[in-house]
């Protein structure tokens, strides 16, 4: 048996590198699945939340638009007021012992993930919506266009653009999070780090190296968002063709100002 | 939209490969944490049975009754690795068919579970470390004012108040934290039975444990002190097992116990 640290790391590293790769591949699965689904959900959450009601509205229109709402209301409330690794445990084993339903254990991870991030991306995503100016929605209601057109069309791309970041925070936060499935018994990073810690009774050398695997995780996904975030910027500099009074002009615009906050 | 669908395809299919369970398997949870009894290493050799999820390999006293259950049920053994608190309701819900765990049928879990007849027998101990003052006890009374602790949910942790002048602190949930925890100095020691007590002393030379003597231990029943089988309420395994159980008979049991011990991976020299 090793003596020292880096023996310790190497011999853990050399039993259960491949387990260790396994769990990340499944916390990295996770995570994508359930932030972009989480995503989905939200988005469909606020968009639903928003629809105007006016007080002419036949009832019919106005009783089940509210209903949906104070559901939605609900479902964001409860699933951002109870901690995920509560509702992992009520979820996988409420549902195997009274609705008899045996999920798969990815399933019900992937399934626990999403609905978590879909009430804090629901939040999110109305507040990207307020972000837009007021007359990009006149504007469209101006032009004829229906709520879901104004909101698909308009609203959402720049609603959308305004909260990169915290999008991409909500992914970052997910592959750390994604470690409390541990107690379904997932077999995720964590899972297979107590694993290795439980067989050679090594807790710091053993999470040591987990915390570098998150870290290295983490930053690279980061580093990547950034990037994708400078994409949908698209060019800092850029030429208009043509203005009113000379048709043939070009105006240079360059991209000295940066926006606040780069 | 296509990226939705392909999402969905995806998930679709992660759900149905995992839905093979199929029948003629005889299904098991353990913790694979608690030494000797049932572990968890990432190489296998004969004795070890793979993990379902593809998780490493299990092997301990558990998993070698496991194995002899199984082959008398004339069922494929499988192994679901599931948290000590998960057991009891894996069970009840059918994830999987019982539970071989060390797990003791102790009057509380008799109310939700069926248990087999006793599979072991144990004494209960206390692991300290070889340099502390408690290191020489023989009688509960000598372990006064020490911080001792036992196993999160177990009856290992209700008997602590038996010593006099104890300082029982917070239940922890593994025998490893437990372990980490003593060799540190965070606490003096902890409850546990013999055959964990030899292994993990094994293990970690400078730990050891107090055998006390007769009469001068924990008191506690004959069904507190033994394992056996954890299954559902009116299970039809129960016969069955009763029946293999009652051919491997007391030699054969202490002899895979102490082969359980040598094995453990922490006793390998590499």
């Amino acid at each position: 048996m090793p003596s020292d640290f880096f023996g310790w790391v190497a011999l853990i590293l050399d039993k259960y590198g491949a387990l260790f790769l396994q769990g990340t591949g499944y916390t990295l699965l996770v995570a994508l699945t359930g932030t972009v689904m989480g995503f989905l959900l939200g988005l469909l959450v606020a968009i639903l939340r928003t629809i105007p009601v006016l007080p002419k509205d036949p009832i019919l229109k106005r009783i089940p638009v509210k209903a949906l709402s104070i559901l939605m209301s609900i479902y964001i409330e409860v699933f951002r007021g109870t901690p995920m690794i509560v509702q992992a445990m009520v979820i996988y084993y409420g549902s195997a012992q009274y609705l008899k339903l045996n999920m798969p254990v990815v399933f019900a991870a992937i399934f626990i993930v999403s609905i978590n991030t879909g009430a804090y991306m629901a939040e999110i995503i109305r507040g990207g919506i307020l972000s837009v100016d007021r007359g990009q929605r006149e504007a469209a209601q101006a032009i004829g266009m229906t709520h879901w057109q104004s909101m698909v069309y308009v609203i959402l791309p720049q609603a959308v653009r305004n909260i990169m970041p915290s999008i991409g925070n909500e992914f970052v936060v997910n592959i750390k999070d994604s470690s409390v499935l541990n107690v379904i018994s997932f077999g995720e990073l964590f899972f297979m780090s107590k694993s290795a810690a439980g067989t050679y009774l090594r807790y710091f050398e053993v999470f040591f190296v987990t915390a570098c695997i998150y870290l290295a995780l983490t930053f690279t996904i980061t580093r990547l968002l950034r990037l994708v975030e400078k994409k949908m910027d698209g060019k800092s500099s850029y030429t208009i063709m043509g203005s009113q009074s000379h048709s043939k002009s070009m105006i240079r615009i360059t991209g000295e100002e940066q926006p606040y906050g780069k | 939209m296509k990226k939705l669908l392909a999402l969905s395809l995806v998930v679709l299919m992660i759900l149905m490969s995992s839905l093979a369970l199929a029948e003629g398997t005889f299904r098991v949870g353990m913790e694979c944490n608690y030494a000797p009894f049932n572990w968890t290493q990432s190489e296998p050799n004969d004795f070890t049975v793979p993990i379902e999820g593809g998780q490493g390999y299990a092997d301990g006293y558990d998993v070698q009754i496991a194995r002899q259950i199984a082959e008398g049920l004339g069922k494929e053994l499988v192994i679901v690795k599931t948290e000590w608190d998960g057991l009891p309701m894996g069970v009840t819900s059918g994830l999987f068919d019982a539970i071989i765990a060390g797990m003791s049928p102790t009057e509380e879990r008799k109310a939700t579970l069926d248990f087999s007849d006793p599979y072991y027998s144990s004494d209960l101990v206390v692991v300290v470390r070889k340099d502390s003052p408690f290191a020489s006890a023989k009688s509960l009374a000598e372990l006064s004012g020490a911080n001792i602790t036992g196993q999160l949910n177990t009856f290992h942790y209700t008997v602590i108040d038996q010593i006099p002048g104890v300082n029982r602190l917070n239940a922890m949930d593994t025998f490893p934290a437990m372990v980490v925890a003593l060799q540190s100095g965070v606490i003096d020691g902890y409850v546990a039975e013999r055959p964990g007590a030899e292994a993990d002393t094994k293990a970690n030379p400078d730990l050891t444990y107090v055998l006390f003597d007769e009469g001068q231990g924990f008191q506690a029943s004959q069904a507190d002190v033994s394992i056996a089988v954890g299954l559902q309420k009116g299970s039809p395994l129960t016969a069955d097992i009763n029946q293999i159980l009652s051919g491997i008979d007391h030699e054969t049991r202490i002899q895979m116990m102490l082969d359980a011990t040598d094995r453990q991976p922490l006793n390998q020299d590499e």
